[in-house]
């Protein structure tokens, strides 16, 4: 198996024994934190890891590319977006599974669209009304689906040439 | 275990998607430790002292703030909360809010590495200045219809 973002992990490592000369007690304070995130975030691995299955087990390769690739039209934005408001956790713990999509023919504007639209969260709604009212959620809401659209057509023009 | 079509069981269907997952693991604990250093030497109070109470600048500024922080969402909307509180215009505020959850300088590494240098690119210039369009478009529809 080849590992992923070995030099990334030994560059991050390096930091935080950088910053460990300089301040003992904020950098083991930075590691308690990562450690919390992590553990915060091992529920959203396992689901990334049965979506993937699923998919992989439910859909042929052929089907993916057509529910998802070039060809996918309004029903592949409509994936994208409703997948992106319903998915939880942080962008990165999702990239496995985005990976995984991408090479069985998923394409780069849904890819766009499913990251913006993640700015969607459902569960924060009620909270986001109640510091910044109805209309503005409402309004905001309306503009983030748009401009997940927009980013997404963007992207698939500008990036013709991003899987050379 | 029962196979589909192509002849792959929900058992083998697992241990690749297990397998995808723990090759990508030195990327992805990588960013969740430049996460943990940037909540705790990019505070809460560093944030709101960027802002400079100019509604164009400011929502410059709290876009960029927005895509540096790192942290549940919520906290952006206590903090844009507070921000609003101290008189910082709604542009800049929903720029932060939105910012926040839509750009990650943090994750820039891992995403070019798992989506290629390109499309990271292009994504993450479009999402910044959709975040400054959108937050724009937002605040001066409720100005006119709210």
């Amino acid at each position: 198996m080849k590992f992923r973002g070995l030099r990334l992990l030994a560059a991050v490592g390096a930091a935080y024994a950088l910053f460990y000369l300089f301040n003992v007690d904020k950098t083991v304070l930075a590691l308690h934190k990562s450690g919390a995130v992590l553990a915060k975030i091992l529920p959203i691995f396992l689901l990334v890891i049965g979506f993937t299955a699923l998919i992989n087990y439910l859909l042929k390769p052929k089907e993916i590319a057509s529910h998802l690739g070039e060809g996918s039209g309004v029903k592949g934005w409509a994936i994208a977006l409703t997948a992106g408001i319903i998915s939880h956790g942080p962008m990165y713990a999702w990239y496995p599974m985005v990976e995984d999509l991408k090479r069985h023919g998923l394409k780069n504007g849904l890819i766009a669209t499913f990251f913006y639209a993640r700015s969607i969260k459902i569960p924060l709604l009620p909270i986001m009304i109640d510091y910044f009212g109805f209309a503005f959620t409402a309004i905001l809401t309306f503009y983030i689906l748009a401009a997940s659209v927009i980013q997404g057509l963007l992207i698939d023009w500008l990036c013709r040439k991003c899987n050379d | 275990m029962k196979r589909n079509d192509e002849g792959l069981s929900f058992g083998k269907a697992l241990k690749q998607a297990m397998m995808g997952l723990v090759s990508m693991m030195p990327m992805i604990l990588a960013v969740i430790g430049l996460v943990g250093l940037f909540q705790t030497f990019v505070t809460k109070e560093m944030l709101a002292s960027l802002f400079t109470g100019d509604p164009v600048k400011d929502t410059l500024i709290g876009t960029v703030a927005g895509g540096i922080a790192v942290g549940q969402a919520l906290i952006s909307y206590i903090l844009g909360g507070e921000l609003l509180e101290q008189g910082i215009s709604m542009y800049a505020v929903t720029a932060f809010i939105l910012a926040w959850v839509t750009l990650g300088v943090v994750q820039l590494p891992a995403e070019a590495e798992v989506l290629g240098v390109r499309f990271t690119v292009y994504r993450n210039i479009l999402a910044f200045v959709s975040t400054l369009l959108v937050s724009i478009a937002t605040v001066w529809t409720l100005g006119v219809f709210g």
